[in-house]
Formats: structure tokens, C-alpha cells, sequence
């Protein structure tokens, strides 16, 4: 019934069909906007040791990654934190964290006290989970968070579906990195950062063919941060992409770290 | 040599504007074939996409067809299999249980299906989460069906690997656009290498997603190869010539 088709294999080609360090070339990453270290109780997954963590950010190619403690975000912020911020200095194969704190936004008031502590300690970011605190965007909290955050100076790294969570940062000045924005998305965050200058977006999700592309040509390449969720996603995943798209030199050095550097460091 | 046993041909709803992506994405990442379905039959009109995509692959020979099935609509269904089959451009059925409200444990998902089997060529079913049991369970109910299980579960890949115990005519496919670490490596070290598959769902999804996450996998050459074309060519009868 089907008639068979002659497909001629290309000669030449050395290793496997799946060589992604071919196309990603000379391609290192100077910042990665989304890593963590610890393990998640409810689900099957990497023990996220720092060791481990650093290591795998080092094959990758990955020379700092700001990093924030699961154990903040999911028992008990001051001591997560403390965790995190202790990782300043730790480094292997040359690489390195940039620790960012954490507060629980089902406590805003304890979060307040946090960030000021955090502000006052030098740290230049605060993460947020709201996926795993069960927080929603319409929630007193998160605004209250948002305003506190910014008015300290500090740049918000979210998670949550951009498509609410754009709502209380807005209109309030605030600098902030969307790090679940998925493809199916773009357009909500690119209507939402047309509005706001500190609006950006981590790359992690952003895998149609054209998402990066279609975001630097709307608001701007230096809106565009890599993110790998590094140890709980496979950071070759957003660095292939980065690689063989379709930005320029510049901008994909910027995507690749300047961005989060101008941020965070 | 990468056959993409999970791609797409035209416009998407979403931001994004890819309909003519396809070969110049697929260069990209050194894919040589891939099996298309077109957007219009998977997501709207099965008949109008068919015919839609029965005239691309006059063109382009590096791209092979799907029939696209609606389980709503057996009648229209078989007249296109009788049509397109017989060209040898289109190799296999596509259907998405979410886009036509067919899920896996549906009568008429299960009657699709059977006239698949009748019809002799593989089908690919979008798949998600526990529903990759269920397609197990009609494959092992449909007698000769081969079945690829598409997004092999997504999330539910540890019930792919399950699945495919269960049945060993059902093939597990890859494509996410999420990438969990070392969810290809698990489903690789648990899973027959034969039933192994590659696909991408290019171009909703840029091939940098499937082909990362196999590659982070690292897979051993046989296994890779496997995975990359030789399953795909013995699962759709392609004649391949080193």
C-alpha cells in the first residue's frame, strides 16, 4: 500500500545525530538567571548539592548562576537563606553563584523583614515561588512583596504564569524577570513590557522557533535572560536554542549574561 | 541522519509566525526527513488539512505526510486513507485527542484507531500525563496497531515507560516543551531501544527542545542511532540507503 521511500544517509558526519555541543559552538553563558540548589520533597528529582549544581553549570559552560535555596522557599526563609548567601565565593571549574534571597509569600509581613535584611546584606535579587507556596497573583501579598521589593532596589525573579503575575508589577517601576514565560505566552508579556521598561523575561520556555527572535525585534534583545532551572531542567535545552537562533553576536552575548550582570551584579 | 517523526506544516494561533519555518529549521539541526501533519487537520478541519498537505508534499520531498484523523468523523476519515495512503507520501495517521474532544478512553478514539490498524500503517497520538496507559490499553486491545505515543506522556513520562512494557507495538516519541532533567535518559535506560522514537513538534516548537534533551541524555551510538532514524524507518517501512 506504501510505496518505499529511498532516503539517502549523509556521509561525513562523525558521533552520534545529537552532538549539541557542534551547534552551540564557542557559546558561555557569563550569568544564569534561574538556578537553585536543594531538592523538592514531592517529586523525584537531583539532590540540588551545591557541588553538584556548580558542577553541572560548569560542563554546561555556565560561569555564574544566581542561585536561590529551595529550603527558603519551601520550609524556612532565614535559614534558606542564609544557605544561599553562604554559596558567595563557592566556586569549581570556573564557576561561581550569585546568591539571590528568597521570601515566602504566605507570610508578607515576615517577607517585608526579609527583604530589608536582604537589601541591607547586598543582595541584589529576591525570588519568588508562588507555584510552590500555592500564592496566586491577585493575592494582597504579592503586591505587597512587589512594592517592597522595588522600593528597596531589588530585581524580582518570578515564577508563575506571566499572564497574571505581570499584573502586580506593573505601573509601580518595578524591575523584574519572569522566569516561567512560556512560548504559548509571548504575546502577553510582550503587550505587558511594552508598558514597562523593567519587565524581562527568562529564555527557558521560550523554545518556538522564532519566540526569541520575534521578542528582541518587539521590545528589545536586553529584555531576554537565559535561565536553565538548573539542577531541574536541562540547561542544554535553552542554550541550543540561544545558540542557533537567530539574534545577533551582541545580543546574544547579552542574553547570554550582560543582561542578568546589569541586573544583578 | 535525524528522521523527526513528529512535526508540523502551517500557521499557528499563537505569537509566532512560522508557517514557512519548517525546512530551514530542520537544516538546523541536521533533521533529513520529517513526518508532517498540517495545522489545519490537526487543529480545525481534517479533510481541508489533508488536502492542504497532500499538495505540500508535492513539493517537498524531504517531508512525509500524516493522514490526520477527527474521530468525530470515521466516514471522512477512511476516504482519506483510501486517498492519501496509496501515494506513499502520507505514512501514517495522526490523531490529537484534545483538539477534536477524543480522549484516549473514547469509543470513537478506540474506532479511529481500529480503522488505523485495518488501514496498516503506524498512528501517532498525542498523549499526556496517565493517557499513555490508556493508548497502551487500545493497543493492546487493537489487534496489529502500532501506535506511537506522542510527547511519550509529557510530565507522564514514568507512565511511558509503563506503557511501553505493557505493549510492545506502542513507540514512545519525545517531544516537550519542557525539559526535566534526565527524563530522556530515564525513559532511554527502561525502555526497549527499539521502541525508542525521535520528534520534535516542529514548528510549534523549535528542534532545540527534543534534540537538547536527547543529547543531554547521551546516549550511546547504537541506542542514538536507534533513536535518530533506524526505529523511524523500520516503523514506517522507509527504504534507507546508506
Amino acid at each position: 500500500m506504501m510505496a518505499p521511500m529511498t532516503i539517502r544517509d549523509r556521509a561525513g558526519i562523525t558521533g552520534t545525530a545529537f552532538d549539541a555541543w557542534r551547534l552551540i559552538g564557542d557559546l558561555e553563558v557569563t550569568l544564569d538567571v534561574d538556578v537553585l540548589v536543594g531538592a523538592y520533597p514531592d517529586r523525584d528529582g537531583p539532590p540540588g548539592t551545591p557541588a553538584e549544581v556548580l558542577g553541572t553549570l560548569a560542563r554546561h559552560r555556565i560561569r555564574a548562576g544566581a542561585v536561590a535555596a529551595l529550603r527558603a522557599a519551601l520550609f524556612d526563609v532565614p535559614s534558606g537563606n542564609d544557605e544561599a548567601l553562604a554559596l558567595r565565593g563557592a566556586a569549581q571549574d570556573g564557576t561561581s553563584f550569585v546568591p539571590v534571597g528568597t521570601v515566602d509569600l504566605r507570610d508578607p509581613i515576615g517577607a517585608a523583614r526579609e527583604l530589608e535584611r536582604l537589601a541591607a546584606g547586598g543582595v541584589r535579587g529576591v525570588r519568588l515561588f508562588p507555584d510552590e507556596q500555592g500564592v496566586e497573583a491577585g493575592f494582597p501579598s504579592v503586591g505587597h512583596v512587589a512594592r517592597r521589593a522595588t522600593a528597596l532596589g531589588l530585581t524580582v525573579l518570578t515564577g508563575g504564569d506571566v499572564r497574571r503575575f505581570w499584573r502586580p508589577f506593573a505601573g509601580i517601576g518595578a524591575r523584574v524577570v519572569f522566569l516561567d514565560t512560556h512560548f504559548y505566552h509571548l504575546g502577553d508579556f510582550l503587550v505587558a513590557a511594552a508598558d514597562e521598561p523593567g519587565f524581562h523575561t527568562s529564555t527557558r520556555l521560550l523554545n518556538s522557533p522564532d519566540a526569541l527572535e520575534t521578542a528582541a525585534a518587539e521590545v528589545g534583545a536586553d529584555r531576554l535572560l537565559y535561565g536553565s532551572r538548573t539542577p531541574h531542567a536541562e540547561p542544554l535545552v535553552p542554550l541550543l536554542r540561544l545558540a542557533t537562533g537567530g539574534l545577533s553576536p551582541d545580543e546574544v552575548a547579552a542574553v547570554a549574561g550582560g543582561n542578568a550582570r546589569r541586573l544583578l551584579s | 541522519m535525524i528522521i523527526d517523526v513528529h512535526a508540523h506544516w502551517g500557521p499557528w494561533f499563537f505569537t509566532m509566525d512560522v508557517a514557512g519555518a519548517s525546512l530551514a529549521t530542520m537544516d538546523r539541526y541536521g533533521i533529513d526527513r520529517a513526518v508532517v501533519s498540517h495545522t489545519e487537520a490537526v487543529i480545525y478541519d481534517a479533510a481541508a488539512g489533508n488536502r492542504a498537505l497532500a499538495r505540500v508534499l508535492e513539493e517537498h520531498d524531504r517531508l512525509l505526510g500524516y493522514v490526520t484523523v477527527n474521530p468525530r468523523r470515521l466516514d471522512e476519515a477512511a476516504r482519506d486513507l483510501d486517498a492519501y495512503l496509496p501515494t506513499g507520501r502520507f505514512v501514517g495517521v495522526k490523531i490529537h485527542t484534545d483538539y477534536t474532544g477524543s480522549p484516549v478512553t473514547s469509543a470513537r478514539l478506540r474506532d479511529a484507531l481500529a480503522l488505523v490498524a485495518e488501514a496498516g500503517c503506524p498512528a501517532l497520538v498525542h498523549t499526556w500525563g496517565t493517557s499513555v496507559l490508556d493508548l497502551a490499553q487500545v493497543c493492546l486491545d487493537t489487534p496489529d496497531l502500532r501506535v506511537i505515543a506522542g510527547h511519550m506522556g509529557a510530565d507522564g513520562f514514568r507512565y511511558a515507560i509503563e506503557a511501553a512494557a505493557a505493549c510492545d507495538r506502542l513507540y514512545l516519541e519525545p517531544c516537550w516543551s519542557h525539559a526535566p532533567a534526565g527524563r530522556i535518559a530515564e525513559v532511554a535506560a527502561a525502555v526497549d531501544g527499539r521502541r525508542l522514537l525521535f520528534g520534535t513538534d516542529a514548528t510549534l516548537i523549535d528542534p532545540s527542545s527534543a534534540f537538547g534533551a536527547v543529547a543531554a541524555a547521551g546516549l550511546a551510538p547504537d541506542l542514538a542511532e536507534r533513536v535518530a532514524w533506524r526505529n523511524a524507518a523500520e516503523l514506517f517501512r522507509l527504504d534507507i540507503t546508506d
